[in-house]
């Protein structure tokens, strides 16, 4: 058995709100009435083009974008959160790659550790305590819907399949959530198609280019796997890199990008239509790096038409060393002269470290290619 | 509130330019578009001949929509995503681009981007966007320093204006490039008598010290449906330097007749002086707060004025604005997103977060 030694990093305390409740199986839920917002019945159906997609316009703020930051004003408001981080002072970091830096200095100080929950979740009292206690960080759910048009239920009970989303009460970013995929199967370890097309199709429906989604691999230790999203200021120095792609099925078919000149390897997949089906290339993807314990992230951009992919290297032991939003190139800082000493090489230095490697990397895009070939053919 | 947006629309070329800068740009042959990056939709206030010969469409089809339509399924995301960029920073670029016809068929053109400087403040009035229709590109497979390095050796002038190293360039960049700037000058010439065009002669007064918006921040904004102010602390008497077309429907007022206004001007006989002064020790205090307050329109007739207030953050961490987010009370708002009063305030409110949490984040070191 091997033992796993988290990696002690200041940038990486905020990888520890991971609240407790999502160790513990779903069906804790099911007393709590939170609102519901349903999508509509047209789902990113395989022949459906995906920019015709139900009547979003980019003029307008949409019904889902309204709802999440309002109910996470709210609990602002309410002070669930343990901070304001629009206090937090972000600057570009001098340099080409225009990467972002962010001074919190809350980040570590009100971080207190949570007790650790009793493993068997629904052994009377105590689970109840602390659904009690945690209930006021849930926000809504999300799941599929039957009408032609989204809806928005005010106070419902979770329905099987759902999204939970929920706030992360030590933000890194203005709209800082989590979205937990419940259901039957969601004590499964790996990432599956349902719940990326689910939560792909959360960032076509918010239909807001700062709103981001990431996803980091699990790593030993979790039990649970979830999303997480916030809205990003300005635009991630990965989205801003040139692409050079290899993989391309025919005119508006899914097309795979190795991102050129990226201090860490990273994949772009992107689909105008047939986005079912290359999430499904996605998930395969991934389920076959997590067998060659090749540890990985997923960033969610432009409302859903992007989704990236950075590679770590290969480590036997599976922990992933860097979270979605540092890969894409924004990072934390805890203190005042750490952030104000940050130099573009640093972060460079900082990416290419933990980056897999050339020889790993051509594995990996003739992998893309073979798995990719296969779902087309 | 159709009208309105029509107006503005209208006026935006006209109030600007003489008539004989409408007269001259309608006699260039050349395809290019003005939009007004003020209004909300930022929206296409002028297209000229060649451009409605070049893409198909009558003017009516196009004054009032934004570019994007003119976008397709094989237009490259990347390349919308650098053009939205240039002009949240408001510069200049250029960019080979794949458009559709109004009979749908696609064609690439290269884009040339350039925005226009008001010479009274210094703050971007428009943007002048020209199109040169050019042969499909061979993708190549190229790095950023590699296109520069060619730039520079093979057009001089075409480097001024293609500093960018984000570019792609096309198989007949040559001629191609000579051509661009001649046309955008021309362009920029005619109305160059009353705006300034060259980015490094204008003087820009720095946010928020002038309160002038950005394009940038005046399009996030635009998205907002609902009525909602944005004031500035740091100016003298605390003036609105944003008011919402769904305010200014609320209140009857113009927007000229409310910008740099304090919000004061909403009060009268009968409103009450501790709900003021509750909103006024909250902005000192720089905390939100929601109150219930009898407002006048500019009819002199009153409503009921359920406001949130709240303080809203720049890059710097610190108070930038204020965002004050009027309800009507009794009136049959129909608000199409479901949500009840109290969270259509939170919705604006953090949008506007959002939409300001990027201002003023500066390269570098950091200045406190």
């Amino acid at each position: 058995m091997v033992t796993v030694k988290q990696v002690e990093d200041d940038n990486l305390v905020s990888k520890g709100a991971i609240p407790e409740q999502l160790k513990c199986p779903q069906f804790c839920f099911q007393d709590i009435r939170i609102p519901l917002y349903r999508f509509s019945s047209q789902s990113l159906l395989d022949d459906s083009p995906f920019e015709g997609h139900v009547c979003i316009t980019e003029d307008e703020q949409s019904a889902l974008d309204s709802l999440l930051l309002a109910l996470w004003e709210d609990k602002m408001w309410k002070g669930v959160l343990r901070y304001d981080v629009t206090t937090s002072e972000i600057k570009v970091i001098f340099g080409k790659r225009k990467f972002i830096a962010q001074l919190n200095e809350r980040l570590g100080m009100d971080y207190v550790p949570k007790p650790e929950p009793d493993k068997i979740c629904g052994q009377g009292n105590l689970s109840e305590f602390q659904w009690t206690k945690h209930q006021e960080e849930f926000l809504f759910y999300v799941a599929c819907g039957e009408m032609a048009i989204s809806e928005l239920i005010p106070s419902a009970a979770m329905p099987d399949g759902a999204l939970l989303i929920i706030i992360n009460e030590i933000p890194v970013e203005y709209g800082h959530v989590f979205l937990v995929p419940c259901g039957s199967d969601s004590l499964a370890q790996v990432l599956d198609t349902k719940s990326l097309e689910m939560v792909a199709r959360f960032a076509v429906e918010i239909n807001n280019c700062s709103f981001r989604l990431f996803y980091d691999c699990p790593t030993a230790g979790t039990s649970h796997r979830y999303f997480e999203a916030c809205y990003f200021p300005s635009p991630l120095p990965v989205e801003l890199t040139p692409v050079d792609t290899f993989f391309h099925e025919g005119q508006r078919g899914m097309r795979i990008s190795a991102v050129t000149d990226f201090p860490i390897k990273t994949l772009l997949f992107e689909s105008n239509k047939k986005f079912k089906r290359m999430v499904e290339v996605l998930v395969e993807i991934c389920c076959q790096l997590q067998e060659k314990s090749i540890p990985y992230n997923l960033l969610i951009s432009d409302s859903g038409k992007k989704i990236f992919l950075f590679l770590q290297m290969q480590n036997m032991a599976n922990s992933g060393t860097l979270s979605a939003w540092e890969c894409g190139g924004y990072f934390l800082f805890q203190s005042r002269s750490e952030f104000d000493q940050a130099t573009e090489e640093t972060m460079l230095n900082k990416l290419r470290d933990v980056s897999l490697d050339d020889e790993g990397f051509q594995v990996v895009k003739e992998l893309c290619c073979s798995i990719a070939d296969k779902f087309v053919a | 509130m159709e009208s309105q947006l029509n107006f503005n629309i209208e006026n935006s070329f006209d109030s600007r330019y003489s008539f004989c800068a409408r007269q001259e740009l309608d006699e260039l042959p050349y395809s290019f578009t003005i939009t007004d990056p003020t209004i909300c939709g930022h929206p296409i206030v002028f297209a000229s001949k060649g451009f409605l010969k070049v893409f198909g469409y009558s003017k009516d089809e196009v004054v009032g929509k934004n570019g994007r339509v003119f976008q397709g399924p094989k237009t490259d995301r990347k390349s919308v995503m650098e053009i939205r960029e240039a002009i949240r920073e408001e510069r200049s670029m250029q960019i080979n681009l794949l458009n559709y016809r109004k009979d749908g068929t696609p064609f690439w053109m290269l884009f040339h981007l350039s925005p226009v400087f008001s010479k009274e403040d210094g703050r971007v009035i428009h943007f002048v966007g020209v199109q040169v229709p050019i042969s499909p590109p061979r993708r190549p497979r190229w790095s950023a320093s590699g296109v520069v390095r060619n730039g520079a050796n093979m057009c001089e002038e075409g480097d001024r204006v293609c500093g960018n190293t984000n570019i792609m360039f096309g198989s007949c960049r040559r001629e191609v490039c000579s051509d661009t700037p001649v046309e955008l000058s021309r362009v920029l010439g005619l109305l160059a008598s009353e705006s300034v065009l060259d980015d490094s002669s204008r003087e820009r007064h720095s946010l928020p010290g002038a309160g002038i918006l950005s394009s940038a921040l005046n399009i996030s904004l635009g998205r907002i449906k609902q009525s909602f102010v944005l004031t500035d602390p740091h100016l003298p008497d605390m003036p609105i330097v944003y008011a919402s077309d769904a305010f200014l429907r609320l209140t009857g007022y113009a927007k000229d007749e409310v910008l740099e206004r304090n919000c004061r001007f909403l009060s009268g006989a009968d409103t009450d002086f501790s709900t003021l002064y509750q909103i006024k020790e909250s902005i000192q205090t720089e905390q939100a707060c929601t109150v219930r307050i009898l407002n006048y329109r500019k009819d002199k007739s009153s409503f009921w004025n359920y406001l949130h207030i709240s303080p809203v953050r720049n890059a710097s961490g610190k108070v930038a604005y204020f965002v004050g987010v009027q309800i009507e009370e009794g009136c049959k708002n129909q608000d199409r997103n479901g949500l009840c009063p109290e969270m259509r305030h939170r919705s604006v409110v953090g949008a506007v977060k959002v939409a300001v949490r990027s201002l003023s984040m500066g390269a570098g070191p950091s200045r406190s």
